[in-house]
């Protein structure tokens, strides 16, 4: 299937369809959990400072966490191994699956794993990767890519699913929810435990213990790093606090802001492969730290968006996002943080528009649990597409023109009077149906009231000026 | 990558990095009298789907256990070792009921694992229990196999009445060296859950499909 390549095209393919609506409806079901959530705990807001200035601090002194973190999850027998790219990281999964001689391996959730493209690099050296969220299995059986952090197949309806289900594992059609878990939960019970190796991502990890956190509602991310022999963590650079006391107050508000939870289902802190006494537990602990463009985003202006917690409350928030659904993105990461980690880590081109797929209306960083400004780096990022060149020429060449007219108040006046005479010949009963030119886009779904024909400079004048 | 060029270039990306200043911080939310914490713990153990027994004298949970047990016409369970209470394994046994190894070999693992498929009930003693958000806090090692939370059917956690804390972070507060003791800690908020299929609540999707909290006093 080939994709159109810009933000616009990709979201007027989707909007409308049932995907879109399936999507709106799921959101709107996030917004009223994380409503309630919020109501019940008037602490929330000191718990969201808290967690901001604890991830902040974690960015400052990245090096010296990261650098303490690996000195202690190899003290406790883990190893860690250092990615600057996604070739780089898929590398590292590849050899240690080979060396371990696994075969079989089972994958939670992990938004990493999807951004180095790893599933299908370990596909092609003929291993059996099997996704084992709910979520993401159904989206791996369909051949599809997730569309929600949170929830990846938000765009799909009950009965999307059954079909799936008849069709791919060959059980009886059916569209109630609870048949289907039922179906998921036999069918990948004996993939967890014939498992060689399990492959997860990191929602944090502590430097001082040099701990992983791993946190699933399921408890898929619990079984595939306790069942195989062999578990590869991948873990983006950022994601990384001091403490376990700090670990304590970001996860509280990951779960109330991602789902409305008081805490996950299941948080699991993980210190190293089993220990002689331990029954149980993997053999071996890897984690591969991402770099893959993140030490470029912290170099620069949108150092912030790295206190991301993923907690996926900003693309329930957004219009945007409601409207044009996580496809219309056409990367791992949409919605308005997506908007400004894709460009940063993927470069301006060809993802330079995605910072205007944005009303700016700045419900996203009102609901960010770090309270970051979202909105802010949007403008930065489209100021830089800007003075790069990158916006079609009409455009920029309008905007110029615009911005001479505003700061001499002859020509404001001017063009005021033309506007106003100019658009008596294009409305109706005082309203613009249809504008002429690029600007009909904008009147595609709306009407423009007409400009008044008098200023209120000039009624000023006439009225109550001396 | 080798780590210290890795490491280097973070560094150095820091120095240039334009991160606003964090506000001041706020407050915690203040520790709650005993009894206080055990009726919000069982109010919001419910909300999360999860049952809370007792509390019951040591001497009467191996009753309690065996009673939720039968209750769920379990045939075979896994209990750590170390549990609060004495009695518990063998008041099952005297039941009828199976009980699983749960020490994994290195050699021959999946075999072993197999084995896991179906077992009916399995039986923790928990750390700590977390009033705010209904969760109870597992550290496992010697004795004590993160399998007995995670494959049965049915999870019951023993809880002694002191281990009750407010919030995560007030009991992380407490014990901050905890998760460098031990290779695995799991925080457990009621039965396994998932909403992926059209916002629809469903229990038991990988985990326990119920979980059981009996109190000792």
């Amino acid at each position: 299937m080939s994709q159109p390549v810009t933000f616009l095209g990709r979201a007027e393919a989707l909007i409308g369809t049932h995907e879109a609506d399936a999507v709106d409806r799921g959101v709107r079901n996030f917004l009223e959990l994380r409503e309630k959530s919020v109501e019940e705990l008037p602490a929330l807001e000191g718990l969201r400072d808290r967690a901001r200035a604890i991830r902040l601090h974690a960015l400052r002194h990245l090096d010296r966490l990261l650098t303490h973190f690996a000195d202690q999850m190899q003290a406790a027998g883990g190893q860690v191994h250092w990615a600057e790219d996604a070739a780089d990281a898929r590398q590292i999964a590849a050899d240690i699956l080979d060396r371990t001689e696994s075969l079989r391996v089972v994958k939670s959730k992990s938004m990493v794993s999807e951004e180095i493209e790893l599933n299908s690099h370990l596909e092609t050296l003929g291993l059996d990767v099997i996704e084992t969220d709910l979520g993401e299995f159904i989206a791996q059986l369909a051949g599809d890519t997730p569309s929600h952090i949170i929830a990846p197949v938000l765009h799909m309806t009950r009965e999307d699913i059954g079909r799936l289900f008849a069709d791919e594992l060959g059980v009886p059609y059916t569209e109630d929810p609870f048949e289907l878990n039922r179906i998921a939960r036999a069918h990948l019970r004996e993939v967890f435990l014939r498992a060689d190796a399990g492959i997860s991502g990191v929602n944090m990890a502590v430097a001082e213990s040099g701990s992983i956190v791993l946190v699933t509602n399921e408890g898929n991310g619990r079984l595939i790093t306790t069942a195989p022999r062999v578990h590869i963590a991948l873990m983006g650079m950022e994601r990384i606090v001091s403490r376990w006391e700090d670990a304590a107050v970001v996860l509280e508000t990951l779960a109330r802001s991602a789902t409305g939870q008081r805490l996950s289902v299941y948080t699991n802190v993980i210190t190293g492969p089993r220990r002689e006494q331990d029954p149980d537990g993997p053999e071996e602990v890897h984690v591969i730290v991402v770099d893959n463009g993140r030490s470029r985003i912290l170099a620069g202006e949108t150092a912030e968006i790295l206190a991301c917690i993923r907690c996926g409350a900003c693309l329930n928030a957004c219009p945007v996002f409601r409207t044009a659904g996580g496809h219309a993105y056409g990367s791992v990461y949409s919605g308005p943080f997506g908007s400004i980690v894709t460009p940063g880590l993927h470069g301006m081109d060809p993802w330079w528009d995605l910072p205007f797929a944005s009303t700016l209306c700045g419900a996203c960083e009102e609901v960010c649990p770090v309270r970051i400004q979202i909105p802010k780096m949007l403008l930065q990022l489209r100021q830089q597409a800007a003075s790069e060149g990158r916006l079609p020429g009409w455009l920029q060449a309008g905007i110029a023109r615009y911005a001479r007219m505003t700061v001499d108040p002859s020509r404001w006046a001017r063009a005021k009077k033309w506007a106003s005479r100019l658009s008596g010949l294009i409305s109706t009963g005082g309203w613009i149906r249809r504008m002429p030119g690029p600007a009909r886009g904008w009147t595609s779904s709306r009407d423009l009231p007409r400009p008044a024909k008098e200023s209120f400079n000039d009624w000023w004048r006439a009225n109550r000026g001396s | 990558m080798d780590r210290d060029s890795f490491l280097t270039r973070v560094g150095r990306a820091s120095i240039t990095s334009q991160l606003p200043d964090p506000v001041s911080l706020s407050v915690d939310l203040p520790e709650l009298p005993p009894a206080d914490l055990l009726v919000l713990f069982r109010s919001r153990s419910q909300t999360v789907n999860a049952v809370v027994h007792g509390p019951v004298t040591r001497h009467g949970v191996p009753r309690a256990v065996s009673g939720i047990a039968t209750g769920h016409d379990a045939s075979s369970f896994m209990a750590w070792d170390d549990l609060p209470a004495p009695g518990v394994p063998s008041a099952l046994q005297a039941v009828g009921m199976d009980r699983v190894d749960h020490v994994v070999p290195s050699e021959r693992r999946t075999d072993h694992n197999l084995g896991y498929r179906d077992v009916g009930v399995g039986i923790t003693g928990a750390e700590a229990a977390l009033a705010e958000s209904g969760s109870v806090v597992l550290v496992h090692g010697e004795g004590r196999p993160r399998m007995a939370s995670l494959v049965p059917d049915v999870h019951i956690a023993l809880v002694e009445l002191d281990r009750l804390d407010r919030t995560l972070a007030h009991w992380a507060q407490k014990n901050p060296t905890l998760v460098t003791e031990t290779t695995n800690l799991v925080l457990i908020t009621g039965p396994s859950r998932t909403g992926d299929i059209e916002q629809r609540l469903n229990l038991g999707v990988h985990g326990p499909r119920h979980v059981h909290i009996v109190m000792i006093k």
